[in-house]
């Protein structure tokens, strides 16, 4: 008994009052503007599976290509010189996560405008790339 | 608390990170991934996690860690996504065709 008077009331926010009268169809509409507002959020209907399997790749990756990079030792430096080592690890984490979060935007800002097959090259290249940077880091280090 | 100590540790850092590798890594794999979110999730969680490891070892971290073996490895799992990316396995083919279709829809 609750539930049409719920969706009732989600319909009428969203219509005008002149169309409230036709209920039914506002709501169905309703209804399909929120199934493919969800979609838009969690991307392609993607299982939890997948996602972890993302995040577990992208995460050791980065991880290892970050260990030893200049901007751990620029925060290694500032927190040893600094009386309160932590609030730089929190100003340098912040920094992190907005890098990160500008360039994920960018990517899928990217995404909109270029076609798939396109971006999958370019953004292959760029991985080939970073690749090839680690190697070289790999035998300048000693 | 030290508003001036936190903005130049957010600053520097920012800064230095702008087009770093790791930024490019997000943007590429932002744009190409399925799930945006689980790589922005999994890059800053890496990166944080990373600095938190150098800032606990301190200057010992290059004694510590063998970085030059990490890098390798590193350069490994990078070289084996930018394969992924540019020859997709039948398998992944037909999982994307799937996908767009149903963006279509």
């Amino acid at each position: 008994m609750l539930e049409p008077s719920i969706s009732e009331l989600t319909a009428s926010e969203l219509t005008a009052p002149d169309e409230l009268a036709a209920s039914e169809p506002s709501g169905s509409l309703h209804e399909a503007a929120s199934s493919n507002q969800g979609h838009s959020i969690s991307g392609t209907s993607l299982g939890v599976k997948a996602e972890v399997q993302i995040f577990l790749s992208t995460f050791l990756t980065i991880f290892l290509a970050e260990i030893g990079d200049k901007t751990q030792l620029a925060i290694l430096l500032m927190s040893a010189e600094s009386q309160s080592p932590w609030l730089v690890f929190l100003g340098a984490g912040l920094a992190l996560i907005a890098t990160s979060l500008c360039g994920v935007l960018l990517g899928k800002w990217l995404s909109t405008r270029v076609s798939p097959k396109v971006l999958d090259k370019s953004a292959g290249l760029l991985l080939l790339m970073i690749s090839a940077l680690l190697t070289w880091e790999f035998f300048q280090a000693n | 608390m030290d508003w001036h100590l936190l903005g130049l540790a957010f600053v520097t850092v920012f800064l230095s990170e702008l087009g770093d590798k790791s930024q490019l890594a997000a943007i590429a794999l932002g744009g190409s991934s399925k799930s945006v979110r689980a790589v922005f999730l999994g890059t800053a969680a890496a990166l944080v996690t990373a600095s938190f490891l150098g800032v606990m070892l301190g200057g010992a971290s290059a004694q510590l860690l063998p970085i030059r073996w990490i890098k390798a490895i590193a350069a490994i799992g990078f070289f084996a996504m930018a394969i992924r990316l540019l020859w997709p396995s039948r398998e992944q083919q037909l999982t994307q065709q799937d996908a767009t279709c149903n963006e279509l829809e």
